[in-house]
């Protein structure tokens, strides 16, 4: 399986060989400020996996967990590109809005509706966390 | 009603005071680009209502209309803080993402419903428009 993908604006351009690990809507507050008010639509990819072209710029937080989750965006649009949590650098959590169109990620699960918005709707078939789900099986050897 | 508000990083911070004019949930490809894969959600504000301090970078681009609407952001986190259009001069699309909770803006439509991927969840109890929503200005 293979994703391509761009940024807003064409400066960064992504390339995704794999299947993802996990894909999850994510409604935390950080979340939420970098989505518009809307949760963030993750792809979690093996991170060797993704490559990426031009140049990206990075800010972090410290989780409540107190992992620092860094996420990368284009410096020339704004556009969300990946996150990274200090727990799995193994993993790249890429947001589908890079992602190019027709694909075929959707998310899985609901995570950290404690955070959501009175207004939000959830797919009732997906799976909810309140907070942080546990983190996916990392991608078998071999 | 007054509303505060701040990026991600606290780069930039935002007071309005004065009501929405109207807030919408946008589907189009471009606000899925810019929000992660979902709708970007937008409270609309006159212009002279919203002060921002700290430093902005802006991007643009062409809309599918013709008119080229661009978007204001923090360059130190990325956070997309507002956009303006040609199509509506005066007023300001601020992203209710950077705006402090609680506070009492709900999208009260959706928009460019067309565009939204298959798995778009969308509340039923929203007006919902295929694509842009009338714009007095619009000659189509």
């Amino acid at each position: 399986m293979t994703y391509t993908g761009r940024c807003a604006c064409g400066t960064v351009t992504l390339r995704i060989a794999a299947k993802p690990l996990a894909t999850r809507q994510c409604w935390c507050r950080q979340c939420q400020t970098i989505a518009a008010g809307s949760a963030t639509n993750n792809a979690i990819f093996p991170a060797e996996a993704v490559q990426i072209d031009g140049s990206l710029a990075a800010a972090s937080w410290t989780a409540a967990s107190g992992n620092v989750l860094t996420f990368h965006y284009c410096p020339a649009c704004g556009s969300q590109v990946y996150g990274q949590s200090s727990a799995r650098p193994t993993m790249k959590t890429v947001r589908f809005g890079v992602i190019d169109q027709p694909h075929d990620l959707a998310p899985q699960a609901v995570i950290w509706t404690d955070d959501a918005p009175p207004w939000a709707v959830f797919d009732p078939a997906l799976e909810r966390f309140a907070r942080q789900p546990p983190a996916p099986a990392p991608a078998k050897q071999g | 009603m007054g509303y505060t508000g701040r990026c991600l990083c606290g780069a930039v911070t935002l007071r309005i005071d004065g009501d929405a004019v109207g807030a919408a949930q946008c589907w189009c490809r471009q606000c899925q680009i810019s929000a992660g894969g979902g709708p970007a959600n937008n409270a609309i504000f006159m212009t002279d209502v919203v002060r921002i301090e700290g430093q902005l970078a802006t991007t643009g681009w062409q809309a599918a209309s013709g008119t080229h609407p661009t978007l204001d952001f923090c360059p130190a986190c990325g956070t997309h803080v507002c956009g303006r259009s040609p199509s509506g001069p005066g007023m300001m699309a601020v992203r209710i993402g950077v705006i402090d909770q609680p506070h009492d803006l709900v999208p009260q439509m959706a928009i460019w419903i067309e565009e939204a991927p298959a798995w778009a969840v969308i509340d039923p109890a929203l007006p919902r428009m295929t694509r842009q929503t009338p714009d007095p200005e619009d000659k189509q």
